[in-house]
């Protein structure tokens, strides 16, 4: 039976509105996944850009955004990514989509990312 | 046509603050620097310019609105300025400005400048190495000072996303005067414009249209400690490294690239090979092998046993 692993991530008040943040789950010294905040609802996606597959996206912890927020951009060649879907709008990666993780929110707020146990 | 190499990069971006403070962390020197953007150098004057993304001044984008709007070309001496102008005239429209430079476009779309080269000359010596049979750093000049102000030495070379990479080194090759030093077979050039000993100004990688842009910019550092260690406090402000360091075989440049908000990676380089018109081109399709001699991948200071409670 397949099992799974809860990684608690933060806390809701713990990310702003209108911003993206970066978590270590593998405690490697590299975030591995991503959130964003846009509009109350809340986003995560694998820090890992479609074009090369599994390359770090941010150009500088946590900044995943573009500058006016709108859009998840990957810091190696610029493409952008619709926050809701994660499919690229433009860039290297163009017909391709960002891989979201599966989230859990619990009452009290906590953010808990949904990982199958290895 | 002395073309020594690109004097500045043009950037449109949408977070001036942003982009303006990478610069300044990566070790460029702001001038002018403000609201509206600004100059950010390195030590011979070479810089990257970043600019608002509508600012009116801009040459049109390319279709992929890719950041990168203007390379800007350093030329020996007024006679190849105009030789420059003559040589484009022929097929397209060369602009004069005010400043005196020359804005024209290639054969893949980017917007080029070129201009009477602002590189002031540098009398620094690189990084000294001693060794049995040749001891190059003085007696009791200390190799290491992690404290020492590390300032990127000069605009080394640009690199392109390009979907006919035959096409645009033609361009470079046989109107502008460049040099093919190297080549990954089915990927593109490492080009030499005729002013310089450079291995590279500029390479190009072919990719599929949606793709034309920037794939990186570089600086020249002091040597690979100031790669290493630059590269390090780059880290340790929060920026992502992407590949590196290590140290490339085409050109022998020591590398450590990493993300930006240029939409494009920047890269630190040291050492790079020098060639004159003696060099015959080696071509190698492109690889893991064939790109680098090594690899290494940050990670913190560690020390065997950890350190004493």
């Amino acid at each position: 039976m397949e099992t799974m692993n809860l990684i608690e991530l933060c806390h809701l008040d713990e990310i702003a509105e209108g911003t993206s943040r970066g978590f270590d789950t593998s405690g490697r010294g590299r975030d591995t996944v991503f959130l964003v905040r846009q509009n109350g609802e809340l986003f995560g996606y694998r820090n890992a850009c479609p074009h090369y597959g599994t390359t770090p996206m941010a150009w500088r912890k946590d900044a995943y955004l573009s500058g006016d927020g709108s859009r998840i951009v990957c810091a190696a060649h610029g493409a952008q990514f619709d926050i809701a879907t994660g499919e690229c709008l433009q860039g290297a990666c163009l017909g391709q989509s960002l891989t979201p993780v599966r989230l859990t929110i619990t009452d009290d707020g906590r953010i808990l990312l949904e990982q199958d146990a290895q | 046509m002395k073309i020594i190499g690109p004097d500045a990069l043009v950037f449109g971006v949408d977070d001036i603050a942003a982009a303006s403070q990478y610069l300044i962390d990566y070790g460029l020197q702001a001038v002018d620097a403000g609201p509206h953007g600004g100059r950010f150098e390195a030590l011979d004057g070479t810089a990257i310019i970043v600019t608002r993304q509508d600012d009116p001044s801009l040459p049109a984008p390319l279709p992929t609105n890719a950041p990168l709007r203007k390379t800007i070309y350093g030329v020996a001496d007024q006679a190849t300025l105009d030789a420059i102008a003559a040589e484009l005239s022929k097929d397209r429209e060369v602009r004069r400005l005010d400043d005196g430079s020359l804005e024209s476009v290639d054969d893949m779309g980017f917007a080029l400048g070129f201009q009477i080269t602002v590189r002031r000359p540098l009398d620094l010596p690189s990084e000294r190495v001693n060794a049995p049979g040749d001891h190059a750093r003085p007696v009791n000049d200390v190799g290491v000072d992690e404290d020492r102000v590390i300032i990127p030495r000069s605009l080394s070379h640009v690199v392109y996303f390009v979907p006919d990479a035959a096409k645009a080194e033609t361009f470079y090759v046989e109107r502008l005067g460049f040099r093919c030093t190297d080549r990954f077979i089915g990927t593109g050039p490492f080009l030499q414009p005729a002013g310089t000993l450079d291995h590279h100004t500029l390479f190009m990688i072919e990719t599929p249209p949606f793709m034309l842009g920037c794939e990186h910019f570089t600086f020249h550092m002091g040597g690979p400690s100031e790669v290493l260690l630059a590269g390090t406090r780059f880290v340790n402000k929060g920026y992502e490294s992407f590949w590196g360091p290590g140290r490339h075989k085409f050109g022998s440049n020591w590398f450590w690239y990493f993300n930006s908000p240029f939409g494009c990676h920047v890269e630190y380089d040291a050492d790079m090979d020098l060639h004159d018109e003696e060099w015959e081109a080696r071509e190698a399709p492109i690889s893991a092998d064939a790109s680098q001699a090594f690899l290494f991948q940050y990670r913190e200071k560690w020390i065997p046993g950890g350190d004493p409670q």
